[in-house]
């Protein structure tokens, strides 16, 4: 009974944030509209006892991916109205169209076979056996088995600070002018074979 | 939140052979040096980085070493991460290529206008993770070691900030970078999900099991294989290697298509030899077409280029068709010649000679273009005139890459025909042909670098002589000194024989 109740609710949830971001006429709220889902999503996740997803869920996609698309539209600026009469691509509209009626198509043959084929019993692939919880169980592989690839990763992070630096850091007014040095061995315009 | 602590099993650590580990702790601390001396000195001391990341390097060949000494397989992790002859062999040839390239760079950094510490700590970095990619046995560990070694690179691919086309370097590679490793991630979840493992040997022994699912296998087997085609710059895959290459400053260009190209082979092997080992059915013709469209259409396009750093970019690419050949025929080799893994050596083999022979051709672009500033195959002409030692470099690297006896070219060429001749079968007999053919056609271009050098007359007329910096001279002197001993001598091949698996299913 619970279960349905949560279900239900975040489904609902769910659905109403996705009709937000699409018929949102601002990107910021299609934006916001769309942490709303990914919040949902991390509901239904709790409520199938995947507490590790469901963080993530929170913390990566609703924390960092979104934060990253609202730098990209502030960036771009809000106001900017953009002509959506122009197509970029030709023949793109219809195109999207015949996608998402074969998409609809595949969900509505995905529904009809799972009627006809589940059982009605509980997925055999929940919680894992053993002592202690699903998290517990993540962390102590994460920090045993899979230690090195762990500390790896570490490494990337202090790249990808350094590497952030090197490309975002402006050069020092006397830096600009080119100091003597091998520049760039390309073709010129003129003698280019590709 | 207590009662969940209480009940928890203590933690046992797990346990570290810190032997197996030392080259990565070695270059790690080393790459925390460089960071540091960036950051504690003024541009006056920005030179010593170069230094540092050099011994670096050194210094972390010497617990390879004592490893190879040593000599017993060490297996962390559950067999995760795995220390053999193998991984040994690959660890030496990525540090010494890695040291050569930071020969090359020294100058090139130091004289241009050029982030300098930063520089050789991405290199480091880089280098750290094809060490780690050498002894990665299981899917998350050849991921995280994929991307630690290639997101530095996309950085240093674009390190000439302010040229359009270094920023186009470096924008293609990253974009074609991550969709490859989408791609590879996908289907690494698909071999995952139908075998239950990370662990390349326990995916091994699902897979020759025959139980798994075959459309699943052959799509992730697909999948994977394809991510690292993009890396190896295999056809249809290779679009982003002659812009990156062009656009990239020139020690990056060297340093991509040898060490960066040799990580991405190390990995096939891995995953081919030790995880998909019973699947030669889904994984052979695969490759036999990727090796047979990767070596002509490499090298076809390589005649028509007139930019030496462009056509030494397809040959990398023809060469490449080369490496993947052994893998098409790997399945078809009779158990009494060795089996499938017989293919294994070969591949090895033309590893190490091929990147002797192309950082050399590098090295010669480099020190030229500090003269001539051009990187045209018409400003070669009438080297010979002014800088005869050069010149005599030059053939002996570019034949060396035609694979003309005695140079060490021919003895990777002679090893990838003889396991295609081993397998016998009618299709490594056809790609046996297709490779002598386009032995034939690369000849064309090589030779044409030859005759620019010896034939044309000098197109500006200036002969001044080229003064070779020490560290470029005692690259060139390496480059050139394995091309000669690999050429005459088995030592690569006996290296190649050498890297064997430590641990199969």
């Amino acid at each position: 009974m619970v279960d349905t109740i949560v279900f239900v609710l975040a489904a609902l949830v769910i659905l109403s944030g996705a009709l937000g971001v699409i018929l949102a006429r601002n990107p910021v709220h299609s934006a916001l509209m769309l942490i709303m889902t990914l919040f949902g999503v991390a509901v239904v996740f709790v409520a199938q006892e995947a507490h590790f997803l469901a963080a993530v869920q929170v913390i990566v996609y609703a924390g960092a991916i979104v934060v990253l698309f609202l730098f990209v539209i502030m960036l771009l600026g809000v106001d900017q109205a953009d002509s959506i009469e122009t197509e970029p691509i030709g023949g793109q509209r219809p195109a999207a169209g015949v996608v998402a009626l074969a998409s609809v198509g595949l969900l509505v043959l995905l529904a009809v076979r799972a009627v006809q084929v589940s059982s009605g019993a509980r997925s055999t692939s929940s919680a894992l056996d053993g002592e202690g919880t699903n998290l517990e169980k993540l962390a102590r592989v994460l920090f045993t088995d899979y230690l090195f690839a762990f500390e790896a990763t570490s490494a990337l992070l202090v790249i990808a600070v350094v590497g952030a630096v090197v490309l975002a850091r402006k050069p020092a007014a006397e830096d600009v002018q080119d100091r003597k040095g091998v520049g760039a061995l390309g073709r010129t315009r003129s003698g280019s074979g590709r | 939140m207590l009662h969940l602590l209480a009940q928890a099993e203590p933690f046992r650590s797990p346990t570290v052979d810190f032997h197996a580990f030392a080259p990565e702790i070695v270059l790690s601390v080393s790459i925390v040096v460089v960071l540091l001396v960036d950051l504690v000195f003024d541009e006056r001391g920005k030179w010593a980085t170069s230094s540092i990341a050099g011994i670096g390097l050194l210094a972390a060949l010497v617990p390879v070493l004592t490893l190879a000494v040593d000599g017993a397989d060490r297996s962390l992790f559950d067999g995760a991460y795995v220390v053999d002859n193998f991984a040994l062999v690959m660890k030496a040839l990525f540090l010494l290529s890695g040291y050569v390239t930071i020969l090359i760079s020294a100058r090139y950094i130091a004289e241009g206008d050029y982030y300098e510490g930063e520089y050789y700590f991405m290199l480091l970095c880089s280098l750290l993770g094809m060490l780690v990619m050498g002894s990665a046995r299981d899917l998350i560990s050849i991921f995280v070691a994929l991307e630690l070694l290639s997101i530095p690179a996309y950085l240093l691919a674009g390190w000439r900030k302010r040229d359009l086309r270094g920023n186009e370097a470096s924008l293609k590679y990253y974009l074609l970078g991550v969709f490859a490793a989408a791609v590879m991630l996908y289907g690494m979840s698909l071999i995952f999900g139908v075998t239950g493992s990370t662990i390349l040997t326990e995916i091994g022994a699902a897979l020759d099991g025959g139980e798994a699912p075959a459309p699943i296998v052959v799509v992730g087997i697909l999948f994977i294989v394809i991510g690292f085609a993009f890396k190896v710059s295999a056809v249809p895959f290779h679009t982003w290697a002659p812009d990156t290459y062009e656009g990239a400053p020139t020690p990056i260009t060297a340093y991509l298509s040898v060490a960066s190209k040799a990580a991405g082979f190390v990995a096939l092997l891995q995953l081919v030899f030790i995880g998909f080992l019973g699947r030669s059915d889904v994984w052979g013709p695969l490759f036999w077409v990727l090796a047979a469209i990767t070596m002509t259409v490499g090298n076809l396009i390589a005649l028509r280029q007139t930019n030496i750093v462009r056509m030494l970019a397809y040959s990398s690419v023809a060469q490449a068709g080369f490496m993947l050949a052994p893998f098409a025929v790997a399945g078809d080799i009779d158990v009494d010649r060795g089996g499938p893994l017989a293919a294994i050596p070969p591949v090895v083999t033309y590893l190490l000679i091929y990147a002797a022979m192309n950082l050399g051709a590098f090295a010669v672009v480099m020190v030229v273009a500090r003269k001539t500033r051009s990187g045209e195959l018409s400003s070669y002409g009438g080297l010979f005139e002014y800088a005869p030692g050069l010149a005599v470099l030059m053939t002996v690297f570019i034949f060396a890459l035609a694979g003309i006896p005695p140079l060490g070219g021919w003895l990777a060429k002679f090893v990838v025909f003889r396991a295609l001749l081993d397998a016998g079968t009618p299709a490594a007999i056809v790609l046996a042909v297709i490779a002598a053919v386009n032995s034939v056609i690369s000849l064309f271009y090589y030779a044409s670098v030859a005759r620019e050098m010896w034939m044309r007359p000098v197109p500006d007329g200036d002969r001044a002589p080229i003064r070779i910096p020490a560290s470029l001279g005692s690259a060139l002197a390496l480059a050139a000194a394995f091309t000669l001993l690999f050429g005459v001598s088995n030592v690569a091949t006996r290296f190649g024989d050498l890297a064997i698996f430590g641990f199969l299913p």
